[in-house]
């Protein structure tokens, strides 16, 4: 009994580093078939793949063909480590008898390069500029309500570390920008990418982001007055989560945070209570009960006036204001304020923008 | 009694693997010899035809066609145009930034990139879903990707494309099924290539190669971006 249970141990034990040797191989889906990464080319990039394992599969008579000088090819030569032998031949009208035991001196043809051979035309040469604004990358923000995610960079070259802020990066600005997930149900599909789905009710339709001024009483975030009207009022926020005791300056519209130096337009806070909004408000239908929309910012109507909601998915507004981003999403381009992602979309040969319902994948 | 219990387990795990493949050593020695020529070359330039299909909202079966024309210079430059159903654009690598820009939208994305085509394409491709056409050839370990990744490897004969002669090759496993056609000349450069998606209602993939040049001679300029007038420079979502 003792010999059959340290025999089954022993077996066990024996799979178990058999299965380990074999490698967990991460395939990259590159394309349309799939290749372990770490087979292509060399092996600076940033954001590579777990490595192919060292310890394949051996067999006695493995053949392998590293080629050297990796000097100019486009792949850098081609390699074979999967072992060759032993392969069945079909009986074919074309059959080949291959001699894959004969000694090669030259596995890949491959040429050398003279890289530091002279030019004669130096003159003409292209300096690259090693300034060259780079695109702002970023993640989706998994988890609800942290009001940073949208922010997140990553540098795709290690060796190099350009990190290009184009956006206002108010920390004032990413509490307010959640979005309300919408409760009616989406005919079309999502649109999938990296894990998450983006559901709209209307199709993408691309429009470049033009930001909207919302007349002249209208301030941009980000504008900066040392002295406010004497129509400005202390807002009241209602049902703040937020813990920051910040005193918010509302008038005609544009909401402000006092600064040392004077005043600095903000997007409005969530559960601001404001007792008008300007004319030029927009109503605007969310699930099915009507909301006011001016300078980026949703109205609820109440016995007090006005307060601040966040956007809700499947909303469709006319304009956005100055503060987002354009971000390529796979092959969509969203505008992004914090969390909230608009896509655009045509309405009555008009364009407009719709809240996206952002989930992440189970 | 230890030692023939090891035997054993290495023999069951080897035995167990190798009973699930076929793989028929003249197709292997075709796509290796293709491999080669292809790992060999230092510069290419030609054109794509694809036809890709997808399902539209309703489910039914949308097939949406692109023309691409592709350039590459060892091993750091590569650039690609492609017009189709899905929009216009191009990618312009030169060894250290990768732009890609939308001639629909007239924006464009320029990141800061690995220092060979490949390390390239795979980085892009593993942390934005950028899609280079055709560069499932371009990849040093093809033939052996096929092998480990495909059940089924076989050489079913000579065919023809537009009178030129092929060897006809396909290639199966539970989820896809394809077929590539290699042009039976002294270069032996892929022809067409289709996948279908077993698990995906057989949806289809076909490219279909055009006017190779082999070694060309092409101007490093042309690997270099330069953003058009009143193109935006926008940001991009990695898949996290």
């Amino acid at each position: 009994m003792k010999l059959i249970l340290n025999s089954i141990k022993y077996f066990s034990a024996t799979a178990l580093i058999v299965i380990l040797s074999l490698g967990t191989t991460e395939n990259l889906n590159a394309q349309r078939l799939k290749h372990p990464v770490s087979r292509g080319g060399n092996t600076s990039m940033a954001h590579k793949p777990a490595s192919r394992p060292v310890s394949r599969p051996t067999s006695a008579n493995r053949k392998v063909t590293t080629p050297t000088n990796r000097g100019g090819s486009i792949n850098g030569g081609h390699t074979k480590v999967v072992n060759r032998n032993n392969l069945p031949n079909r009986n074919t009208n074309n059959k080949t008898t291959i001699n894959r035991n004969k000694p090669t001196t030259n596995n890949n043809n491959k040429q050398v390069i003279n890289r530091n051979k002279p030019t004669n035309n130096n003159n003409n040469k292209q300096v690259i500029n090693r300034n060259k604004n780079t695109s702002n990358v970023k993640t989706v923000n998994r988890r609800p309500g942290n009001t940073g995610g949208g922010h997140n960079n990553i540098n795709i070259n290690n060796s190099h570390n350009n990190i290009n802020i184009n956006v206002n990066n108010n920390h004032h600005n990413h509490r307010n920008t959640y979005v309300r997930h919408s409760h009616s149900h989406y005919s079309r599909p999502p649109y999938i990418f990296g894990g998450f789905r983006f559901y709209c009710h209307r199709p993408y339709f691309y429009h470049p982001y033009r930001p909207y001024y919302w007349g002249p009483h209208w301030h941009p975030w980000g504008y900066f007055v040392t002295t406010l009207a004497t129509t400005a009022i202390i807002v009241a926020i209602i049902d703040d989560s937020n813990d920051n005791n910040e005193e918010y300056h509302y008038d005609n519209g544009t909401y402000y945070l006092k600064t040392e130096d004077g005043f600095e337009a903000v997007q409005a806070p969530i559960g601001a209570q404001v007792p008008s909004i300007p004319t030029e408000a927009e109503k605007v239908t969310v699930n099915e009960t009507n909301n006011y929309y001016y300078g980026g910012a949703f109205y609820e109507q109440n016995a007090d006036g006005y307060i601040v909601v966040p956007a809700t998915a499947g909303t469709i507004v006319p304009n956005l204001p100055e503060g987002g981003e354009e971000v390529k999403i796979g092959d969509q381009t969203f505008v992004q304020f914090g969390d909230t992602y608009y896509q655009p979309i045509q309405v009555d040969g008009k364009d407009m923008y719709e809240i996206v319902d952002v989930l992440e994948d189970e | 009694m230890k030692k023939l219990l090891t035997l054993f387990s290495l023999f069951a795990v080897c035995f167990s693997q190798a009973q699930t493949k076929s793989i028929d050593s003249t197709a292997v020695y075709i796509l290796d010899k293709m491999a080669d020529i292809i790992g060999s070359l230092e510069s290419v330039k030609f054109d794509i035809n694809t036809a890709t299909d997808k399902l539209d909202h309703d489910g039914n079966l949308s097939t949406y066609y692109a023309m691409s024309h592709i350039a590459m210079t060892g091993p750091d430059k590569f650039t690609s145009t492609t017009t189709g159903d899905s929009g216009n654009f191009g990618y312009w690598y030169d060894g250290e930034y990768v732009s890609y820009y939308s001639l629909s939208e007239n924006n464009y994305v320029t990141l800061e990139a690995p220092d060979t085509i490949l390390t390239m394409i795979d980085s892009m491709h593993t942390a934005f879903d950028f899609k280079f056409p055709a560069a499932d050839f371009f990849y040093p370990s093809f033939t052996d990707d096929l092998i480990e990744d495909f059940n089924t490897i076989s050489y079913e004969g000579q065919r023809s494309i537009d009178g030129e002669k092929c060897f006809y090759i396909t290639a199966t496993n539970n989820e896809k099924h394809i077929q590539l056609w290699i042009t039976s000349n002294t270069t032996m450069l892929p022809k067409r290539l289709i996948i279908v998606y077993k698990k995906e209602g057989n949806l289809q993939f076909e490219t279909n190669f055009n006017n190779w040049e082999l070694n060309p001679n092409i101007p490093e300029t042309i690997y270099n971006f330069t953003p058009p007038p009143h193109a935006s420079l926008i940001s991009i979502m990695a898949k996290s």
